[in-house]
């Protein structure tokens, strides 16, 4: 598996988070949103933002009183920013930042113009320099390209925005794709799993230069050690079986970072609960940990916020950040019966106490896109 | 009427990269797209799958390289099938099932992958510039990062645009680039080697 590839060069800076913000159907808040994802409670309910009564499946997780995607990204980036102390309302005159990317489904029209320039104008941040729509590693992919800008000196600060809400042109298109669970529950892993559900999610991180952050005495709130992308040649949507171009970008990541995957203490999984999906995944982590696959503590967290497609990396990002940080691994919901394929230590039940320096989070998506952060504990 | 396809050469020394190989949709009146099995109703993804496959078919080696990725650009994406799904729904008419995988770029970027052994990172991205050649512009600006990092050697560039009424017509380039032995550092925002 072990690509020789060209990893960061010494002189790379070191990239640190100093801001996070998260919304799902639990709420606002990355606090928020973490110890309720963490201890496992399922935000699942009935659909009634929308009709679905053409459709198979009626569940969602959704937000109640979820404003705009407009509305909500820029609730998020504001939110983000007032915790890396980058507010601009606040520094007037200071750029918040020197690159502002979004990942969404698209540059969808709102009363202020298109999405990201209204966004950008709201926050009151320079114009969103690129849009990434990679699907479900939109958001993980701009996470990358950020890291590289800041690791190579081309940027101090870039702020990641990513969202979905729920709407009904996805929710068919799922639908109509069989891609939902058609009991409406999700069960990650599970020998029974049956497909996905979708729910809201909007992120937003602030990634700084480590010397940066520091010159402002901004602390870190985590480090992204890593990050890794890889292909998997394989098929128009379906992952290839063996994992393998799941595990290229795990293993990238970890070289990037000079770290050996026993150091990994977490991984926050992509399993959405679709049949192929999570046991490619399985088999990319029997790839990256070996022997030792049953021994380092995992879970997805989709089972409880559901799959928030161009928001989905980004959501997982924070939570991953903030089980580091409360040292209280998320646990696995919705796995009743379990999948003698599946070898992973899952945390099941309750959430689990981690002294953990070193977490993963995995994502891939159609196209046999995949992409891994490896966040370090700050 | 089909906007002319820029130059790739300029833009990509700009990015520090150059060039292996390229093709433009459509090269002369009348060209054709080859229809796309598993894709239906949209010419976007025929259109990316076709100009894809015309510049790896001209790349100087038959093998591909080892972690090449596959940058998959277009402003407006497709919209034909965003249309169709947005006419079912307000019909009340079920949705084609096979729209579901076609709705996202990943899915033809996937194909193109899996026809082409490309094993580097997929990426897909909306440039927010206006023509051809901001577009163009942004998506190998995206491409150099990924070849800058490391976890691309060589990066196809797909930009590709359906026709938006007014007459335009489909349009796509399809740029196959690496690094450059020249740093981008030493070159002009013309692409021209600051040194000669």
């Amino acid at each position: 598996m072990r690509d020789q590839g060209t990893p960061r060069p010494a002189t790379a800076r070191r990239v640190v988070l100093t801001g996070l913000d998260a919304l799902s159907a639990h709420g606002r808040g990355a606090a928020l949103v973490s110890s309720q994802v963490t201890s496992g409670t399922a935000a699942f309910a009935t659909v009634e933002r929308f009709g679905t009564q053409a459709f198979r499946v009626h569940r969602a997780a959704l937000l109640p009183d979820a404003g705009t995607l407009l509305a909500e990204l820029a609730g998020s980036v504001r939110r983000a920013l007032a915790q890396a102390q980058a507010d601009p309302r606040a520094d007037a005159g200071a750029a918040a930042c020197d690159t502002l990317l979004l990942a969404v489904h698209s540059d969808e029209p709102t009363p202020e113009g298109p999405l990201s320039r209204a966004l950008s104008a709201r926050c009151g941040l320079p114009a969103v320099t690129r849009l990434y729509t990679t699907a479900c590693v939109a958001g993980s992919t701009a996470v990358a390209d950020a890291a590289v800008l800041i690791a190579s000196g081309r940027a101090d600060r870039v702020v990641v925005a990513a969202g979905y809400l729920v709407e009904p042109v996805q929710y068919a298109l799922f639908d109509a794709g069989r891609a939902l669970s058609r009991d409406g529950e999700v069960r990650p892993f599970a020998a029974d799993r049956k497909g996905a559900l979708l729910g809201d999610g909007v992120a937003t991180v602030v990634l700084e230069a480590a010397e940066a952050a520091e010159a402002r005495g901004v602390p870190a709130l985590a480090v992204l050690a890593g990050w890794g992308r890889a292909g998997d040649a394989h098929h128009v949507v379906r992952p290839r079986p063996d994992g393998l171009g799941l595990a290229r970008a795990v293993d990238a990541a970890l070289r990037r970072a000079g770290v050996g995957a026993d150091r990994v203490g977490y991984v926050n999984a992509n399993a959405n609960g679709a049949v192929l999906g999570d046991s490619a995944e399985v088999e990319a982590l029997r790839l990256v940990f070996g022997d030792a696959v049953g021994t380092v503590p995992v879970s997805s967290t989709k089972g409880v916020h559901g799959h928030a497609l161009e928001g989905s990396a980004l959501l997982e990002l924070v939570i991953t950040v903030e089980a580091l940080r409360s040292g209280r691994l998320p646990v696995q919901a919705g796995l009743r019966t379990a999948d003698p394929q599946c070898p992973l230590d899952l945390v099941l039940d309750h959430p689990r106490p981690s002294t953990a320096r070193y977490a993963l989070s995995l994502n891939s998506a159609f196209g046999g896109a995949n992409t891994a952060l490896l966040v370090g504990a700050a | 009427m089909s906007a002319p396809a820029p130059d790739p050469s300029g833009p990509a020394a700009a990015q520090g990269l150059v060039v292996l190989a390229a093709a433009r949709w459509p090269e002369r009146p009348q060209d054709s797209v080859a229809p796309l099995p598993g894709f239906i109703l949209s010419s976007f993804q025929p259109l990316v799958a076709e100009v894809a496959g015309r510049c790896l078919r001209g790349r100087p080696s038959v093998e591909p390289a080892p972690r090449t990725g596959l940058l998959l650009a277009s402003a407006r994406g497709d919209t034909v099938t965003r249309a169709v799904v947005a006419a079912a729904l307000a019909e009340g008419r079920p949705v084609p099932p096979l729209l579901f995988y076609q709705s996202n770029p990943n899915a033809v970027a996937g194909h193109v992958a899996a026809r082409w052994g490309l094993d580097g990172p997929v990426v897909c991205t909306a440039p927010l510039g206006g023509t051809p050649e901001s577009v163009l512009a942004d998506a190998l600006g995206c491409a150099a990062l990924l070849i800058e990092d490391g976890d691309a050697r060589q990066v196809l560039v797909v930009a590709a645009e359906q026709g938006g009424g007014a007459g335009e017509s489909d349009h796509a380039v399809a740029v196959l680039v690496a690094a450059a032995a020249v740093p981008r550092r030493l070159v002009t925002s013309e692409g021209r080697d600051q040194r000669s």
